[in-house]
């Protein structure tokens, strides 16, 4: 079931209703057998595996709680094993098998073992390290264990972040199924607002974009130069309205029954570096990879070498979190790389910067950080969005070449995807700068507020894309 | 909270979503009715082709099918050779529902001599993109009942989007602002829908394999075969034409065989040129893979004219 679906719609409304006339020791029930049907709307018999990852995390936490010493680090690793080995089965299996073939192969000899024909659940690394965060936080003291195994399951499955996040922490989420919610006008509607602009980023921008860009990569041969870094600049754009957009209808969609989720994006375009671009994008990603392996590394507090080693290791596993293909590793190495280099050169960058004078122009340096921050997030991207290294090395080669037109499938493609480029920069940049000011989406007079919110409605049943299909991060 | 506030927070809420709803109604509605009076107002463009195969064609031939059908079947000579007016519904990218549909539309008019139909490799295959092109036929739902059963198959929920009045023009603004346009009015306004190719096939020839091409989309069968039977029950010549592919083939075609399979059990004549030679060793009578350029689409039209010359007087 689809976000950007008639269906979802009607199971919004409907669990919604519920949720509010029923009375408040029956909510999670209600919740839970809505997430249950939410997440068998896509594969029904994966709930199966849902159901083994919030069993083992269950009965896991109490063990932790209820042990000492060596004991305790025992189940701990047990939770983390079972977890980690259903996403290594599911995800990384056939990944693993295919480059053991060629490996194998370069011996002369063949692979012995089959390929599994498994379809990829849907959010699983979503889910399983949401799940993976209770144990931890259970481990670390810092969340008392949830002996309601109803709400546990709840905190594992809660529909709107279920299947692409935001992946929430239990210290922030659980205790919200405990509380009553009232039914309280301005939430219900401060969170249709939000759903509404996550519809918009989704279907007015994200999937117009989609048009052009996969129109695009996936006829890499046939493309221009111009085509093809047109078609990469979009898409930077894309990932982030349809990635931005998911989150923002989920906040939404928790708002309005009265949960408050983590923020999951805060304007990533307009970061000054890729360092600042990392705590704005995907934060919940960030701030879990950070918790829960960057420090345990040893964060910055080890020797310079070993805290570069550090960021590598993290950004490459969470190149392959996003995907078992190697073009997702090259993405997460180039975007390490971005930080060590950025720590590396740090000194020399603000010498030059003095020595060129531009500090001095604050406007015009913060334009031209923005904007390289931007380029270097955009160009890691052709190895996100590449389906083969090879492809993703055509591209390069081609943009370079700076051949041909950007006219791919006609001027009127290209005139929505400008304007909902410009719509979401002009929003973007008047939250980022002009907060405060020039307010429409919050201004006190009720009808310049609602006439805004159904403009935005408008414009998407006039200019969103309907059969756009899925949201990108589904996949991972 | 007590029952007092409750009851408040619920009225308030109810009555700001009255209001809402009462705007976005009110805008819908505006913006649908200009929308709507624009669209029908097109002097060139696809759009303007389409309300003419819909709304105004009365020609003796009546041509349908995808840019295979626009491209390749030149009026003109049709017109000229046959004596008979002949026009080309044909429309980009669209699959047999659309061709359906705009059958429908005229059979409700007037009752053409020749229907044509101009049939692809892949025709019946599973796709879903073949739905999501019904999109076309949106801004005529609610002029044309007869079909509305067609524009339905897009989607469960499609009679519910319909309720609004902006929906049926999604995507369309700029298109309907090119149609509007003094300067484009020549663009395609008095080609009776044929639009020719003039360059030439250039390339190595792609390799298609149809033996992999199993499974066949029960609902385009369905509407294929509904199609004839408008038709056979309103005494209507069809043929069913498969122009020639400029592709190296393995096996044939799933979609083509089963075409041909149901207009023999029907008593319809379908020609497959797919792979005839006498175009197939010509590459450059192509404009593409798929496209005969204008030098092919002149050999094309005699053939089938020489072909069906008995019908036609």
């Amino acid at each position: 079931m689809l976000f950007n679906s008639f269906h979802f719609l009607f199971f919004f409304l409907l669990v919604t209703t519920f949720y509010f006339i029923l009375p408040h020791n029956k909510r999670w029930l209600l919740l839970l057998l809505s997430s249950c049907y939410f997440y068998m709307a896509f594969v029904p018999i994966y709930i199966c595996i849902l159901g083994f990852t919030i069993v083992v995390d269950y009965f896991a936490g109490i063990l932790i709680e209820n042990s000492n010493g060596k004991r305790r680090k025992l189940f701990l690793v047990c939770s983390l094993v079972a977890n980690i080995g259903i996403l290594c089965v599911f995800k990384y299996y056939n990944f693993i098998n295919e480059n053991l073939s060629y490996l194998l192969h370069g011996f002369g000899r063949s692979n012995p073992i089959p390929y599994l024909s498994i379809l990829l659940p849907i959010g699983l690394s979503f889910h399983t390290f949401q799940a993976m965060s209770y144990t931890i936080e259970v481990y670390r003291g810092n969340q008392k264990t949830e002996r309601h195994f109803g709400i546990y399951a709840l905190y594992v499955m809660f529909y709107p972040q279920l299947v692409a996040g935001p992946i929430e922490r239990p210290q922030n989420l659980l205790h919200q199924f405990r509380e009553h919610h009232h039914f309280d006008s301005d939430r219900v509607f401060e969170g249709l607002k939000i759903m509404i602009w996550g519809l918009f980023k989704k279907l007015v921008i994200a999937d117009r974009l989609g048009v052009y860009v996969n129109n695009a990569y996936n006829y890499v041969p046939e493309q221009d130069g111009m085509t093809l870094l047109l078609a990469t600049v979009f898409f930077s754009f894309q990932v982030y309205c349809d990635f931005s957009g998911y989150s923002d209808i989920a906040i939404g969609a928790a708002k309005v029954m009265g949960f408050d989720l983590m923020a999951n994006f805060r304007r990533p375009v307009l970061a000054k570096s890729t360092g600042e671009f990392w705590k704005r994008w995907h934060i919940s990603l960030s701030t879990w990879f950070k918790d829960y392996l960057y420090f345990p590394m040893g964060g910055n507090r080890v020797s310079i070498p070993r805290w570069y080693i550090n960021l590598m290791v993290v950004f490459l596993i969470s190149g392959l979190w996003h995907g078992a293909n190697w073009t997702y590793v090259i993405w997460g190495g180039i975007n390490g790389f971005y930080l060590v280099f950025a720590i590396m050169t740090q000194k020399t960058r603000d010498r030059f910067n003095n020595f060129v004078g531009i500090s001095k122009h604050p406007k015009l340096f913060l334009f031209s950080q923005i904007l390289i921050t931007f380029c270097l997030i955009t160009f890691s991207r052709i190895f996100f969005r590449s389906r083969t290294i090879g492809d993703a090395f055509l591209i390069i080669k081609k943009i370079l070449s700076f051949n041909g037109s950007p006219f791919n499938g006609g001027t009127s493609i290209l005139i929505y995807c400008f304007f909902a480029v410009f719509f979401l920069l002009a929003v973007e940049l008047k939250k980022e700068f002009y907060r405060g000011s020039f307010t429409l989406s919050h201004h006190p007079n009720f009808w310049i507020r609602n006439s805004y919110y159904s403009l935005l409605i408008i414009l998407i049943m006039l200019l969103g894309v309907f059969d756009g299909g899925q949201f990108i991060y589904f996949q991972f | 909270m007590t029952n007092t506030t409750k009851k408040k927070s619920l009225q308030n809420f109810f009555l700001k979503l009255a209001a809402c709803l009462l705007i976005i109604s009110l805008v819908d509605f505006t913006a649908g009715a200009i929308l709507n009076k624009y669209y029908f107002n097109q002097q060139s463009g696809y759009d303007y082709l389409t309300t003419c195969a819909i709304e105004n064609t009365t020609a003796d031939i009546l041509i349908l099918g995808s840019s295979r059908a626009v491209n390749i079947y030149n009026t003109d000579i049709f017109a000229k050779q046959t004596k008979l007016s002949c026009f080309n519904a044909g429309r980009y990218g669209e699959p047999i529902f659309y061709h359906y549909a705009v059958l429908k539309a005229a059979l409700k008019r007037y009752t053409p001599k020749t229907v044509i139909l101009s049939f692809d490799a892949g025709n019946f295959s599973i796709n879903a993109e073949a739905y999501d092109r019904i999109a076309a036929l949106l801004p005529y739902y609610k002029r044309h009942p007869e079909i509305h059963s067609i524009v339905e198959l897009k989607s469960p929920f499609e009679k519910m989007k319909l309720l609004s009045s902006i929906y049926p023009f999604n995507s369309l603004p700029l298109s309907i602002v090119a149609g509007n346009r003094e300067s484009n009015k020549a663009k395609y306004s008095n080609s009776n829908g044929f639009i020719p190719i003039e360059k030439t096939f250039e390339g190595e020839l792609k390799t298609f394999d149809y033996t992999k091409e199993k499974q066949l989309d029960p609902v385009k069968i369905e509407v294929y075969k509904s199609l004839m039977q408008e038709c056979i029950n309103r005494k209507v010549e069809l043929v069913v034409i498969c122009p020639p592919y400029q592709i190296h083939r393995i096996g044939v075609d799933a979609s083509i065989n089963e075409g041909k399979r149901l207009a023999q059990q029907n008593d319809i004549r379908f020609l497959d040129y797919s792979a005839d030679t006498s175009f197939t060793n010509y590459p450059a009578l192509f404009a593409d893979f798929r496209h005969l350029n204008i030098r092919g689409v002149e050999k094309f039209s005699n053939v089938i004219i020489d072909t069906l010359k008995k019908r036609f007087q």
